[in-house]
């Protein structure tokens, strides 16, 4: 089974990287005389080269994993690391499982973490100040200026070697994975080949952070408080209209559908998200009709149950579902209904619905293979 | 947007790359150098002012050359004024000298290791003096009649000057003193080309075939270059000439620089120009010296003296025709092509006095100051010591074992004068070289090694011959710079311990991937079975 989990940029950044760090240690041992190859003068142009070239790339990598939030893979963690070294020494040869699962938002093994932090926070920065001041601060009358390179210089090959030593291990590591080749086909085209055991730990995994991150994000802005003081304690103040302008404005910043639903069951609003995730062509064709069409039969009871709650005037953050879509295919949402108050009186329900499925480009690809796991998983069961 | 980013990533990396290699592109299109402050061969102005044969003064039939001299300065007046200071003319210099302060020293009473020193044997090396009749301490130098005008300036190339100084018999001062104008090389090189006794035997870097160059000798003397004389580097105003050597100057001033024309950026490559900062020019673009007669590079006076069997003096001559003994002067080495020795140095410079102690073997005649650690801020010079080629000269010189000083032996004179080369005898010429400037001799010598540093400056190579990086930048003696200490640089120096760690973790890295693999290929075949 095949899952996608290197996005195009950190594939082109990966890449990139060992390009250039390939270029900087052929140079770098060049410069060192250790051989030569390029010819001295070359090698220091292109070491040169290749360092700036490398420095652009982390600015756009830092801000890639910050404003992503990738760079929580990086948080090191003790948990699992003795296993994972237990593996790699003893397991590996047993034929044990792997004692930690790849996934898309928990890529790296402990190890890895750990390996990676220090290249990240340890070895990289070192080498690039001490090759900047390799470069510039060797020189009389500028601002800064160092006494002698010795040091600089000492620094500056241990990272050297580390970095060449890192080289060799990862390699050898990215054969350790389902098959040999499946990492670094996975780096080469995104599409990591995994265990089904993977791929559904995955799924789910990929379920949970999804569903934290529409809720932080809806925290983070401060949208979630605002919208449910609005729905529970300021109704009787403002007009239905008004209201839920307010509401459905907040939703529609978050991408999120929004359904409204009267007392007796049958939907009275819909938005264009909504539309999209439920894959019909317009509102006319759900307007009116009951909102047990949203879901395959044994889901009903469940939805039925929450939605009564909600005309009893409870807000509830309902989680993860299955929907029904138009042409009978099956999606997934968190969805958080509050009742609809109008003069004092419950008069329907109205929600939000966030698609945990298709939030970017990579993720439609990987909705299939949830839903391809959940008919295998069901075929199994049955 | 994904991608947008990817291109716009790719856009900066090619941009880089593009960039470096249009530098590149620009460097080898580049035949135009930068220069200033110099007027080229094409702009130069040919015309001569005046024809000094229509002067009536100069019709005169000459009896003493001193008459030439008055002649001149009936209508050069005050001229004298400025070569009565001059060191062509005073052999002296009051300089701050590192070791010694503020001091009076010159040509006339430094102690070298050729023909070792001036005093004693004045009517000898005063064929090179500015002047006319210098043979003893009695020379007059506030008359300025004992100027010699025509040895600088005589466009004829048939003034020669013999002892003393004075022209030599055959010389026509007519015809030289009607044609005289600007110095030109053949002026300067009449005396410094030959110093010590022979063309190119001091310098190394200076000698007769600069005045028929041709680009791989001397890219600026070259004929069918820019052509140039000795004054357009040495710029002169009121006889002052710029320029000077370390083998007798100590201050860092009046100096002639490659950067007054080239500027202390005249590379394309930054990197390159970053060199300028602690490298001289010289360093890189006079890769070797003496490249087309061979230089003096050993001189052993302890040998000299030897007579053959009719007493007479003789020579002895190497394979290639270079003269390696010579009784009158002893054993010689000589170097064609050859590699200078590199020194920090910072534009100050000590001396060997004849009255100083003896405290280092071999002695250091002079001392070029300087270190890597020397940047210029705290020390005595302005700017950070660079790295220079310098010829040294080593040799055997006479020194007293007893009171432990350099000897100044009496060389020239007439038999019976206790002067070397006529009596051969070390004991009288010490004596009396001795005596003469009231040293003490204790009667006992020996001969002591020692060492003069001559920093190069000519004989510049075309700059495709220039020294590549790696010429510096390199192991062990593969790096000219071998002998340099206090600091790192890159490509020559290395951690040895670092480098055998290192080595030991990448192959150990390495052979525990071969293993660790090859026991998963074992076991997993176990496992199948």
């Amino acid at each position: 089974m095949k899952i996608y989990i290197y996005k195009g940029f950190e594939r082109f950044w990966h890449w990139t990287q060992v390009l250039l760090m390939i270029i900087l240690a052929l140079t770098g041992f060049e410069i060192h005389s250790s051989y030569s190859l390029f010819g001295f003068e070359n090698a220091v142009k292109l070491h040169g080269v290749a360092a700036w070239a490398y420095l652009i790339l982390i600015v756009f990598v830092l801000f890639w994993h910050f404003t992503t939030g990738e760079w929580r893979q990086y948080k090191p963690t003790l948990k699992l690391l003795k296993a994972q070294v237990d593996y790699y020494i003893t397991g590996i040869f047993r034929g044990a499982e792997h004692p930690t699962r790849k996934l898309i938002y928990n890529k790296f093994n402990p190890l890895q973490r750990l390996i990676y932090l220090g290249l990240n926070i340890l070895v990289i920065p070192v080498m690039g100040v001490t090759g900047f001041a390799f470069m510039y601060l060797n020189y009389p009358n500028t601002t800064f200026e160092l006494s002698s390179l010795d040091i600089v210089a000492l620094i500056h090959t241990i990272g050297a070697f580390s970095v060449v030593t890192f080289i060799i291990a990862h390699v050898y590591l990215t054969t350790t994975g389902h098959t040999p080749l499946s990492a670094i086909t996975a780096m080469l085209t995104g599409w990591e080949k995994v265990d089904p055991n993977d791929a559904r730990a995955m799924v789910v995994n990929e379920m949970e952070v999804v569903l934290k991150a529409s809720e932080s994000h809806l925290k983070t802005d401060d949208h979630k408080k605002e919208l449910l003081d609005e729905a529970l304690e300021e109704t009787e103040k403002f007009l239905g209209m008004k209201r839920e302008e307010k509401f459905q404005n907040v939703i529609a910043k978050s991408g999120a559908g929004y359904f409204r639903i009267n007392k007796l069951g049958y939907y009275g609003a819909v938005n264009d998200a909504w539309i999209r995730l439920y894959k019909y062509d317009s509102a006319d064709e759900i307007i009116g009709k009951h909102y047990s069409l949203s879901r395959t039969k044994e889901d009903f009871g469940e939805l039925e149950k929450t939605f009564n709650r909600v005309l009893q005037g409870e807000t509830i953050p309902h989680g993860e579902v299955k929907r029904v879509c138009k042409d009978g295919s099956l999606g997934f949402h968190t969805v958080t209904m509050t009742p609809v108050v109008m003069n004092g009186e419950v008069v329907g329900v109205e929600g939000f619905i966030l698609d945990t499925t298709v939030r970017r480009l990579a993720e439609k690809e990987l909705m299939e293979n949830k839903i391809l796991m959940e008919e295998l998983l069901k075929k199994k069961e049955g | 947007m994904k991608q947008s980013v990817i291109i716009v990533l790719l856009f900066f990396m090619i941009q880089s790359l593009a960039f470096s290699q249009k530098a590149e592109n620009n460097k080898t299109q580049a035949t135009r150098l930068l220069i200033e402050n110099y007027t080229f061969k094409a702009d130069r102005k040919t015309s001569v002012p005046v024809d000094h044969s229509k002067f009536d003064i100069l019709k005169q039939d000459f009896a003493r050359p001193q008459d030439v001299t008055l002649a001149c300065l009936s209508c050069h007046t005050e001229r004298h004024s400025e070569l009565m200071v001059n060191n062509h003319f005073t052999w002296d210099r009051k300089e701050k000298i590192l070791n010694h302060g503020l001091i009076s020293v010159g040509k006339k009473n430094i102690l070298n290791n050729f023909c070792i020193g001036v005093e004693s044997n004045e009517v000898m090396c005063s064929k090179c003096h500015a002047g006319y009749g210098w043979v003893d301490t009695t020379f007059n130098f506030q008359a300025k009649e004992n100027i010699d005008c025509l040895v600088c300036h005589d466009k004829t190339g048939t003034y020669k000057k013999g002892m003393g100084g004075m022209p030599t018999p055959q010389t026509n001062l007519n015809l030289v003193a009607q044609n005289v104008g600007l110095s030109s090389s053949q002026n300067c090189g009449a005396c410094h080309f030959v110093g010590g006794g022979g063309n190119n035997v001091k310098h190394g870097d200076m000698e007769k075939a600069m005045l028929h160059a041709d680009r791989n000798l001397d890219v600026h003397m070259a004929k069918e270059g820019e052509d140039m004389n000795c004054t357009e580097c040495h710029v002169t105003e009121n006889h002052n000439i710029t320029g000077k050597l370390y083998a007798l100057s100590s201050e860092n001033n009046d100096r002639v620089s490659c950067e007054q024309c080239h500027t202390d950026t005249p590379h394309k490559n930054k990197i390159l120009n970053n060199h300028t900062d602690r490298v001289a020019c010289q360093t890189c673009h006079i890769p070797t010296y003496a490249k087309a007669n061979p230089t003096k590079l050993w001189w052993d006076w302890s040998t000299a003296g030897k007579l053959d069997k009719n007493g007479k003096v003789f020579e002895i001559k190497d394979s290639i025709g270079d003269v390696v003994y010579f009784s009158k002067k002893g054993n010689f080495k000589w170097g064609r092509n050859v590699i200078p020795e590199y020194r920090w140095f910072n534009g100050l410079a000590g001396h060997h006095l004849v009255t100083d102690k003896i405290d280092t073997i071999p002695v250091q005649l002079n001392t070029l100051d300087g270190s890597y650690a020397d940047k210029g801020a705290q020390t005595k010079s302005l700017a950070p010591s660079k790295i220079w080629p310098v010829k040294i000269m080593r040799g055997k010189q006479p020194y007293d074992t007893e009171y432990n000083t350099l000897l100044q032996p009496k060389v020239v004179g007439p038999k019976g004068s206790g002067a070397f080369w006529a009596d051969f005898d070390w004991a009288k010429s010490l004596e009396k070289g001795t005596e003469y400037i009231h040293e003490p001799f204790s009667g006992k010598f020996g001969f002591v090694e020692t060492e003069m540093y001559w920093p190069l400056n000519h004989q510049v190579a075309p700059a495709d011959q220039a020294l590549k990086c790696t010429d510096c930048h390199a192991r062990g003696d593969e790096s000219r710079l071998s002998e340099l200490d206090g600091f790192y640089m890159p490509g020559r120096d290395h951690y040895e311990w670092l480098d055998y760690l290192g080595i030991i973790l990448l192959v150990s890295t390495f052979a525990g991937v071969l293993i660790h693999g090859g026991l998963r290929i074992f076991f997993r075949k176990n496992v199948s079975h």
